[in-house]
């Protein structure tokens, strides 16, 4: 079958001022459809660029690309926009898109209300917790119907209670939606828990240095439950030393 | 409102605190009216106690019956209504303009970037002393007066407006382009929505730089207006003109200032 989204020996260069970066160096991936892949690396080793790379706002100064399907995107954070209720903020990328139809809203109405925030959605994102704007911008993402979600770190600005049980709801309906995932994380535990498969990145420049296949012993799956997995802490180990933090 | 509410269902701590905070509003409230009867007593009791000359301080009685006279021939009104809608004109105008000149600069980094030196210069420079080029420009007319009212505001809105605008979260806008939102989507749905309290704000300062712009026009070239009731009465020594045009400017600041405020609050009920 063929991938979803591949990536083939991509670079990825960096201008400014101060000089030239080399933010990826050679970096090849790919990723079958209704994958969850994880990807994790030191702070700063380019992440976030191989998102925007995927996600089309950058172009990558070497290599192909190649993604086979609508891609929705989710920031660190929620970034609701504070003057539309919840409503309007789930409509949003179906509105920049033009596809306002009655079908389309259904879809978001229908979402909203499966997902708990049924009788939220005339309030204004201030009245909300962090976790229910949360799962708002993932149903906003879940909109215009992506085949792959790009996560860049989303659960990063939730307190730690709130992370765990927020990155549990949205795997579960990731999965349940059966959507392709790429999720990019600092959390090794959060990374394991939610993936199929783990890559780790090196240092900056990016490239892949190892991949994990996560097979747990678990009867159903869930996030939440796969840390609870008796190899979860073999996986975690491996990861941490192939990460090669030190600290100072 | 905290101070409105029935304190039979809070606990006695919570009403003795309650009640505290409405004595401390009250006294503040009751000070402030004070002060501004006392000042008018004040005013008046000396100028029939012969400690100020009425003829050149005026004095409130005179400025009432002053008032009375005018409303009766209907010159008031025409004042009034003169600067009103010169200063209004001014300050949408300078609003509607600033914003749109904004809107210009944020869509265009080159022209912002070689615009900058001249805004700043502008912007420092009082906008009163171009008023007489301005008259000899347009005219000994209302265009001018408005042009003058205009100018004092205009600058100052570019300047806060594109600095709003500048200032918009990175990741808002990424979100749009997430979505393949093209710049005119940028600006659209998070820009300026983002902006709309920046140039309610600005909408407010433009108020009272509109009045300076246009009083000072109107002590140049008007026929009528509160400006120039000023600067007539000043000159056959009408004292008593001169005050209550005063006090009415002061008066129709506030109300105006208040409309905003109002506006502000209906335009920005999401916000917490």
């Amino acid at each position: 079958m063929r991938p979803i989204v591949s990536l083939d020996d991509v670079s990825l260069r960096y201008h400014s001022i101060g000089g030239e970066t080399l933010a990826v160096s050679h970096l090849s991936l790919s990723v079958p459809s209704g994958e969850f892949l994880s990807i994790v690396g030191p702070s700063g080793c380019g992440k976030s660029s191989l998102l925007s790379m995927l996600a089309g706002l950058i172009t990558p100064s070497k290599g192909n690309i190649s993604v086979n399907g609508e891609i929705g995107y989710m920031l660190q954070k929620d970034y609701l926009l504070e003057w539309r209720t919840i409503r309007s903020n789930a409509l949003l990328g179906l509105e920049i898109q033009n596809k306002l139809t009655p079908k389309n809203t259904a879809y978001v109405e229908a979402l909203l209300d499966q997902y708990g925030l049924g009788d939220f959605k005339d309030h204004y994102p201030y009245q909300l917790s962090g976790g229910m704007r949360q799962r708002v911008a993932l149903i906003r993402t879940l909109a215009v119907r992506p085949d792959i979600l790009l996560l860049d770190e989303p659960f990063s600005a939730l307190d730690y209670q709130t992370r765990l049980s927020v990155a549990d709801e949205i795997g579960t309906i990731i999965r349940k939606e059966g959507k392709t995932a790429i999720l990019v994380s600092h959390d090794i535990s959060e990374a394991i828990s939610l993936a199929d498969r783990v890559v780790v990145l090196s240092s900056r420049p990016a490239s892949v240095k190892k991949i994990y296949d996560i097979k747990l012993s678990i009867e159903q799956y869930s996030p939440m439950k796969a840390r609870e997995a008796p190899e979860f802490r073999e996986y975690f180990n491996a990861i941490w030393k192939e990460l090669d933090v030190h600290v100072v | 409102m905290w101070y409105k509410r029935d304190l039979k269902s809070v606990s006695k701590e919570q009403a003795a605190f309650l009640n505290r905070l409405r004595k401390r509003k009250n006294a503040v409230l009751g000070i402030q009216w004070l002060l501004l009867i006392g000042f008018f007593l004040l005013w008046e009791s000396a100028a029939l106690l012969g400690w100020i000359d009425p003829f050149i301080f005026s004095q409130p009685s005179r400025m009432f019956h002053a008032g009375v006279q005018m409303l009766k021939d209907g010159s008031l009104w025409t004042h009034i209504g003169t600067t009103l809608g010169e200063t209004v004109a001014g300050f949408l105008l300078g609003t509607v303009l600033g914003t749109l000149t904004a809107v210009l600069l944020w869509w265009n980094r080159f022209i912002s970037e070689v615009a900058e030196p001249y805004l700043v210069v502008l912007n420092s420079l009082p906008k009163t002393a171009l008023a007489p080029i301005i008259i000899v420009w347009l005219g000994n007319n209302q265009t001018s007066i408005i042009a003058v009212a205009l100018l004092t505001s205009v600058i100052v809105t570019v300047m806060s407006v594109l600095n709003g605008f500048l200032q918009v979260d990175a990741e808002k806008i990424k979100l749009i382009q997430i979505f393949g939102g093209t710049k005119a989507q940028v600006l659209t749905k998070v820009v300026f929505p983002a902006n709309i309290p920046c140039i309610l704000n600005a909408l407010k300062i433009n108020v009272g730089l509109s009045f300076v712009g246009v009083i000072v026009g109107e002590f140049l070239v008007a026929q009528s207006g509160l400006g120039f009731l000023i600067v007539y009465g000043s000159q056959i020594f009408k004292l008593d003109w001169v005050m209550l045009s005063v006090m009415i400017l002061a008066i129709m600041a506030a109300l105006m200032y208040e409309g905003i405020a109002f506006l502000e609050k209906k335009c920005l009920k999401w916000q917490q």
